[in-house]
């Protein structure tokens, strides 16, 4: 960051704002096209009652359960790297921390919408939380379901105010290089927002408990995602292992998805000085090591089947690697999670941007996979050979999942066209001070 | 004779830590610091030995959160008293520990944004216009010293001046 200055960066990190070119505008027209089809997929769905989806009994967890725990898997990267790395004074996470954020904050807008889209009854998605009632009747708070639930809603508000807290300064940076309803508008979002002292302190004293907060929030919100499997007595559901390794999965597929967003985004917008192939590789290697935990946990899993002497253990790990029905799954998981991304213990490799870019794609397909493998196989190959089936997702579920992109990739473009996408209070503390004792000894 | 306010603009960092410092010496107490960015030497001047409060507001909430969300499974189960095979007792603490841990969490933050609020004085739509100066979240440090005579004006912009300011202004207003 040799030769940047304080005005430099507010200038180069608000250039690409409010000012839409051709291609951004065709991106989102594709972004809402897409998310419109979602969404008449879901009126289909909400119409004619869920018998349009391809569950077939015993199989009532498909496409939409596993896309859930594939958008709220991406969604870890986001507080992970600005909080835990944050606590760790990780100096590369200060180019990505904000657009990654924003990340986790639409990826687990994206999730939240697929547990009321799986119910059917959209409507009565409230019933979920807890409130008083004529009945007297409450949730059941020894279950899994209900611990999801505020793990994932604490999740979003933590996020959210973390995010948000984190915007302020930069809000008001906005603030002062606009006039007329922007400026205004960008006033109030900065809630007045000076940068005095006294703001400066209390700031970083919040800042720092927000992220000591959401560092155990993190580790924990895939361990109880986790626990909506382990604590059923489905066979390769029912495991100590479920929490380590949904949570390195996580990590591994969040990373991979900030490759995926911010690479197109430091070239398009000539950001070199602020994301640039530094930043890149450390999200390689954060993808390498929770990718070889991942690729343990897999290990690990069939290895305890054959190893406890379960029949049905071990019957439903064979079938899901070499069964007819859904090896294909397996193999796609196989490759994409843990051979694709050995390509990047090769240093030359892991700096290679278009090869970053394909191999984090690989990875986001191989962690949808993931999810529908253990979700898919499992219920349908249960203990009871005349219950078994093979699943296959209708038209409408593969096209609300194709429409949960366009819904979160609409979000995205939204947001780096009006919030500074790179953290520009936060990147002016990495870059050495204008100092007159430099001056005078020039 | 109404008392003066004296606004000195930093284009250096250590000219600007060296104005506070000299500021904070004479025993100055209105007196405000901006910066474009956080800046733990200007902190440590100002604020050395006296940690933000935010922080009890954070153990206020973590603690009412925990203390909550263990409250409310044990209460619904109570009001609900399902029968649970396994000879499970109807307030079990390891499923309500998840709840609780959440809950904890939850209010911890929504506890430290209030405390920064709150200390912040958010929204701060009415800070003197001094502060104001559009610089100041871009690439400039404003010392904005408050409450000054006449005397003490002249003495403070020759102090400041061979401190390194690029800019002095003097404002008739009082906000002290």
């Amino acid at each position: 960051m040799k030769g940047l200055t304080y005005a430099g960066v507010t200038r180069d990190i608000l250039r690409p704002l409010f000012k839409p070119s051709a291609a951004y505008l065709g991106l989102l027209t594709v972004s809402v096209s897409v998310m419109a089809w979602g969404g008449y997929c879901w009126w289909v769905q909400l119409v004619n009652g869920l018998g349009v989806g391809g569950y077939q009994p015993p199989v009532f967890w498909g496409v939409y359960i596993t896309t859930f725990v594939f958008w709220i898997g991406i969604g870890h990267a986001g507080t992970l790297i600005s909080a835990i790395l944050f606590l760790f004074r990780s100096r590369w996470r200060t180019g990505v921390y904000r657009a990654a954020e924003a990340m986790t904050i639409f990826a687990v807008m994206t999730a939240a919408l697929f547990p009321a889209i799986h119910v059917g009854r959209a409507w009565n998605a409230y019933w979920l939380f807890p409130y008083p009632n004529q009945r007297e009747l409450w949730q059941n708070f020894k279950s899994p379901l209900m611990w999801d639930v505020f793990a994932v809603a604490t999740y979003f508000s933590v996020s959210t105010i973390f995010f948000y807290i984190g915007l302020i300064p930069d809000l008001a940076v906005v603030r002062d290089k606009t006039s007329g309803i922007v400026h205004k508008m960008y006033a109030q979002l900065a809630l007045g927002w000076r940068g005095t002292d006294r703001q400066w302190h209390h700031y970083l004293a919040a800042y720092g408990f927000f992220a000591a907060f959401a560092t155990p929030l993190v580790l924990s919100v895939h361990s109880v995602v986790s626990w909506d499997f382990a604590m059923a007595q489905t066979m390769g559901w029912h495991s100590t292992l479920f929490p380590p390794y949904f949570v390195s999965g996580a990590i591994f597929s969040g990373c991979a998805m900030v490759i995926t967003l911010m690479l197109p985004l430091s070239r398009i917008f000539d950001w070199d000085d602020y994301i640039n192939v530094w930043h890149f590789e450390s999200l390689a290697k954060m993808c390498l090591l929770t990718g070889s935990i991942l690729t343990y946990a897999y290990a690990t899993e069939h290895f305890i089947a054959w190893y406890s002497d379960n029949p049905y253990e071990w019957g439903l790990f064979t079938y899901r690697a070499t069964g007819e029905d859904y090896s294909w799954v397996f193999a796609t998981m196989v490759f994409c999670n843990c051979i694709a991304p050995l390509i990047w213990w090769k240093k030359s490799m892991r700096t290679n941007l278009a090869v970053l870019f394909v191999v984090s794609l690989i990875i986001n397909v191989g962690m949808w996979f993931e999810r529908y493998n253990i979700i898919a196989s499992s219920l349908a190959h249960q203990y009871d050979p005349a219950a078994w089936v093979y699943y296959v997702p209708s038209w409408v579920e593969l096209g609300i999942l194709l429409g949960s992109f366009g819904w979160f990739f609409t979000w995205f473009l939204l947001f780096i066209k009006v919030m500074p996408a790179v953290a520009i209070a936060e990147v002016k503390e990495l870059i050495r001070p204008p100092l007159m004792a430099d001056e005078e000894a020039a | 004779m109404s008392a003066k306010t004296l606004t000195a603009v930093f284009g250096h960092l250590d000219c600007m830590v060296d104005a506070v410092d000299a500021v904070k010496r004479a025993g100055l107490v209105d007196f405000a610091a901006t910066s474009p960015l956080p800046r733990e030497d200007i902190e440590d001047v100002i604020y050395e030995g006296h940690p933000s409060p935010v922080r009890w507001f954070t153990m206020t909430g973590a603690i009412f959160g925990g203390t909550a969300g263990f409250s409310l499974c044990a209460f619904t189960h109570l009001n609900w008293p399902m029968i649970i095979p396994a000879g499970k007792p109807l307030v079990s603490i390891p499923p309500f520990l998840v709840i609780t841990f959440e809950a904890t969490i939850l209010f911890g933050c929504l506890f430290t944004l209030l405390g920064l609020v709150a200390m912040c004085r958010l929204p701060g739509f009415g800070l003197q216009p001094e502060l104001t100066d559009r610089r100041f979240s871009n690439d400039k440090f404003g010392l904005v010293v408050n409450g000054l005579s006449d005397a003490q004006v002249d003495t403070w912009k020759t102090t400041l001046a061979t401190l390194g300011a690029q800019e002095l202004v003097v404002t008739e207003a009082d906000h002290a």
